[in-house]
């Protein structure tokens, strides 16, 4: 097969996938899921059906990155939602104590879609200054519906302004991922001699705060942090 | 002497027979010093006490001091004894006693110097005293009958704090060096202990001073540990405690459980203290480091049941509450399973609630009562289950089993619950009722169900919408110019505007500046008509040159304006008053002498300069 699927070709290689995966052949449909993947056919679909093949094989920390992928590109969906449910319970790591509340800027992202807001942005942003240089040129008489409009577009477009900046800034700074190890050990500094202080197992879904070397410094829920290795989690 | 009670005669009596008898003073003098341990460690304090017998009211007795050894603490005391032996006068003796708790500074085989006294000019001394001091600690001094031992000078205290140390062996601090006065101390309660068994921390003050305020404590740290409070008082309660004969006051500063995660000797570090001494502005502030700890921990023992793990330390009860034993289809149970007793309550996880597929157990909550009582913590912690029946039956939920490792008998031990049955009946107008030949369906394990629970996995999806990677919006390369390109079209309209605007009234300067340059030209052109014989010529040549340049500076033209009317214009325009004249006069002098004979060379010059004068300075 060429280098680059055309529709078609993409179309019969995901169904192909899905044979496998219906036949039990979980390696041939994650190859399958996965070389959809590399070839630039992704999106939200394909993250969900090798997630779900990810799940059947067991690789609970592949599971939760791809579940994971496929929520941030597509959205919640019930059958994603409950596929997650089921890896979060096939978790060995219960995080306990206080759980940190989530930042608000997080939040916020979280529950609008990113290039929505984006063009939302752009529209109402080009369409309000642009009505505002026709305003400049017409006559007094003839400017105020011109106004009321612009002002409206600047009215949308300035909170959507706010929210894609913090889209932007989350984007930049709230780095998410999942453990990929079995069993990766968090440590109290970056060095691999260095006390471990805890231990967190494949699927946890984690912050990543910094990175030093072959080590990223991790947050839990519950706030707990630790220097991991870099190669044992995979960001979302 | 004082009477006591009403037996007067009798003490008469006795009073004559002393008097009778002459008392006497017992004439040997005597000055001896004496050790309670002839081999010590370098850590170990130690009793010199030296002794007189019937000194002199002026003896003074000087206390042997040496380099070898520092005094940790000093006493003196004094007892009079009186004996009678067969008839003969009564025989007193006073003793005095000095007593010092010393330490050596060095081990060695060391000398303590003689003590000296000095009476009516003469000096005695005692005996040198040899001692072996060996490094470090070789504990208390045998048990010897006598003078080993300070009493306790607090043991006749009426009402004595309650002893916190009650449950567990009496700390023995070590005074450290330097610091005898005021000293932070970190002890356990025990030494050696079990993967997950409770050790207690304490720190403690012990002070000879007085304490204003502890204004900072550092803890050490516990690796390896899993922590509880127990103990952190809030206000300074000091007790008494004697620590090698010195009496102290000691305060609690915190008390925590520890239980070890892992085995091992672990290591406690120093726990540090910023303590406030004196009252008000004598107050002095110290630092004070305690001493480190080390803990042998060692593994659980082989042959622990099924499903124990090393936080199940202690004794636990397990007990299952359930709020109904028989519900209606759609009725939720609460099943609350109990772990209680003592141990690490907050580390302990309770066996899981199971149960048959028609009963749906969510996800449980947690919630942990901790009630630390003789510095031991227990409680409860109990993980409530909500369980929702999916069809009527009798079910069974199976019995549950904790097993635990009990460190004091040393054994495992498994704390277990009866199974439950739940019954559960179809709702009050429920359109599923149960097979016609029982109420109830049991449920087997063998009975064939067709299962539909809603666990498991959902199906792969078998359509696609496939999206190439993209960055977000924003991250492309349109976004920015895109949103900034408006900006700026209005900024360059802006510009536009305001450049025309700049233009406009750079114009009418300009025309200002061309009719005042041209008015200065033709003013140069009459200068040259000045000496010619046209009189009129020039004069009209000014007055042209002069209504040029007063319509370039006024804004308008003035010819044909009467010279009241540019007079008033020049006022209205803030022109000077003697410009204002000087103007006046040279059209005046124009309109004379183009119509009264042109004047002479030297009035045409007067005017000329006039209006040159005019001209000058006007910006």
């Amino acid at each position: 097969m060429s280098e680059y699927y055309s529709p078609e070709e993409a179309q019969d290689v995901f169904l192909k996938a899905n044979e496998a995966y219906a036949r039990e052949d979980y390696a041939a449909a994650q190859a399958g899921y996965e070389k959809l993947l590399s070839h630039g056919h992704g999106g939200a679909d394909v993250l969900y059906n090798l997630g779900t093949t990810h799940l059947a094989r067991g690789d609970l920390g592949r599971a939760v990155l791809s579940l994971e992928q496929a929520r941030k590109q597509g959205g919640r969906a019930p059958d994603l939602e409950a596929n997650l449910a089921v890896a979060r319970a096939r978790q060995v790591d219960k995080v306990v104590g206080a759980t940190a509340e989530e930042e608000f800027l997080p939040r916020v992202t979280a529950a609008t879609e990113g290039s929505v807001v984006a063009w939302t942005f752009l529209g109402t942003w080009v369409g309000a200054l642009l009505l505002l240089l026709v305003w400049r040129w017409l006559t007094p008489g003839r400017r105020t519906g011109v106004g009321v409009v612009a002002a409206l577009l600047f009215a949308v477009a300035v909170p959507s302004g706010v929210l894609l900046a913090a889209h932007a800034w989350v984007d930049e700074t709230v780095h998410e991922a999942v453990v990929l190890s079995p069993t990766l050990v968090a440590r109290e500094l970056p060095q691999p001699s260095a006390r471990s202080i805890f231990e967190v197992h494949a699927g946890l879904k984690v912050r990543l705060l910094e990175e030093t070397g072959r080590f990223v410094r991790i947050r839990l829920p519950n706030g707990l942090e630790g220097w991991a290795e870099r190669e044992g989690v995979a960001e979302i | 002497m004082r009477r006591t009670g009403s037996s007067g005669p009798v003490a008469v009596l006795v009073g004559l027979a002393l008097l009778a008898s002459s008392p006497a003073w017992a004439a040997g003098l005597e000055f001896y010093q004496t050790v309670n341990r002839e081999e010590v460690g370098s850590e170990d304090t130690f009793l010199l006490t030296v002794v007189t017998v019937d000194a002199p009211a002026d003896a003074k007795v000087k206390l042997p001091s040496s380099d070898d050894f520092e005094v940790v603490n000093s006493s003196r005391s004094t007892q009079r004894s009186v004996s009678w032996s067969g008839g003969g006068p009564a025989n007193i003796q006073d003793v005095t006693k000095y007593v010092l708790v010393m330490r050596a500074n060095r081990a060695g085989k060391l000398t303590i110097p003689p003590s000296e006294m000095t009476t009516g000019g003469k000096t005695h001394r005692t005996e040198s005293v040899r001692i072996d001091v060996k490094p470090g600690r070789l504990g208390p001094p045998p048990a010897q009958a006598g003078r080993q031992r300070l009493p306790d000078p607090f043991s006749n205290t009426p009402s004595r704090l309650p002893d916190p140390f009650a449950d567990e062996p009496e700390d023995e601090p070590t005074i450290p060096r330097g610091d005898s006065d005021l000293f932070l101390r970190s002890s356990l309660d025990r030494d050696e202990i079990f993967v997950g068994e409770q050790v207690t921390l304490s720190l403690y003050i012990y002070s000879r001073v007085d304490l204003s305020s502890v204004d900072a404590v550092t803890m050490p740290k516990l690796e390896g540990f899993w922590t509880e409070e127990v103990e952190s008082p809030t206000q300074l309660s000091g007790e008494q405690k004697v620590v090698d004969g010195v009496p102290y006051r000691a305060y609690l500063l915190r008390r925590r459980a520890l239980f070890p995660v892992k085995s091992g000797t672990l290591s406690i570090s120093p726990a540090e203290a910023d303590i406030t001494t004196g009252f008000l502005f004598a107050g002095h502030r110290v630092h004070r480091v305690s001493n480190g700890l080390k803990v042998k921990v060692a593994p659980l023992p082989p042959g622990a049941p099924q499903g124990m793990s090393n936080a199940n330390v202690g004794q636990w009860r397990l007990s299952v509450d359930v709020s109904q034993t028989r519900v209606e289809l759609g009725q939720p149970v609460t099943v609350k399973v109990i772990l209680e007793g003592t141990g690490n309550v907050k580390n302990v996880t309770p066996p899981k609630l199971t149960g048959p597929a028609a009963l749906k157990i969510y996800d449980p909550t947690t919630t942990d009562k901790v009630t630390p009582q003789r510095n031991r913590v227990q409680g409860r912690r109990v993980v409530e289950y909500l369980v929702m029946p999916q069809r009527t039956g009798t079910f069974t939920l199976p019995g549950l089993e904790f097993p635990f490792f009990d460190a004091r008998t040393r054994k495992y031990e498994v704390a277990s619950t009866d199974p439950i049955t739940v019954t559960v009946e179809s709702a009050a107008g429920g359109t599923a009722p149960p097979p016609s030949t029982s109420a109830h369906v049991a449920d087997s394990a063998n009975e064939q169900k067709n299962v539909l629970t809603s666990g498991g996995l959902r199906p792969v999806r078998y359509q696609a919408r496939f999206v190439a990677p993209s960055e977000p919006l924003w991250k492309r390369g349109f976004f920015v110019p895109l949103v900034l390109a408006p900006l700026g079209l209005l900024a360059g309209a802006a510009l536009l505007g305001g450049v025309r605007g700049r233009l406009a009234t750079r114009t009418e300067a300009d025309k200002g500046r061309q009719q005042a340059k041209a008015a200065r030209k033709r003013l140069a052109e009459a200068e040259k008509l000045r000496a010619g014989a046209d009189a009129g010529a020039f004069y009209t040549e000014v007055e042209k040159a002069l209504h040029g340049f007063l319509g370039a500076r006024l804004g308008g033209p003035v010819i044909g304006l009467t010279r009241e009317a540019i007079g008033e214009r020049m006022t209205a325009a803030g022109v000077a008053q003697e410009r204002r004249a000087r103007v006046l006069y040279v059209l005046e002098a124009c309109d004379l002498g183009r119509y009264g004979g042109g004047g002479d060379a030297a009035a045409r010059q007067k005017v000329m300069d006039a209006a040159v004068a005019a001209m000058e300075g006007w910006a």
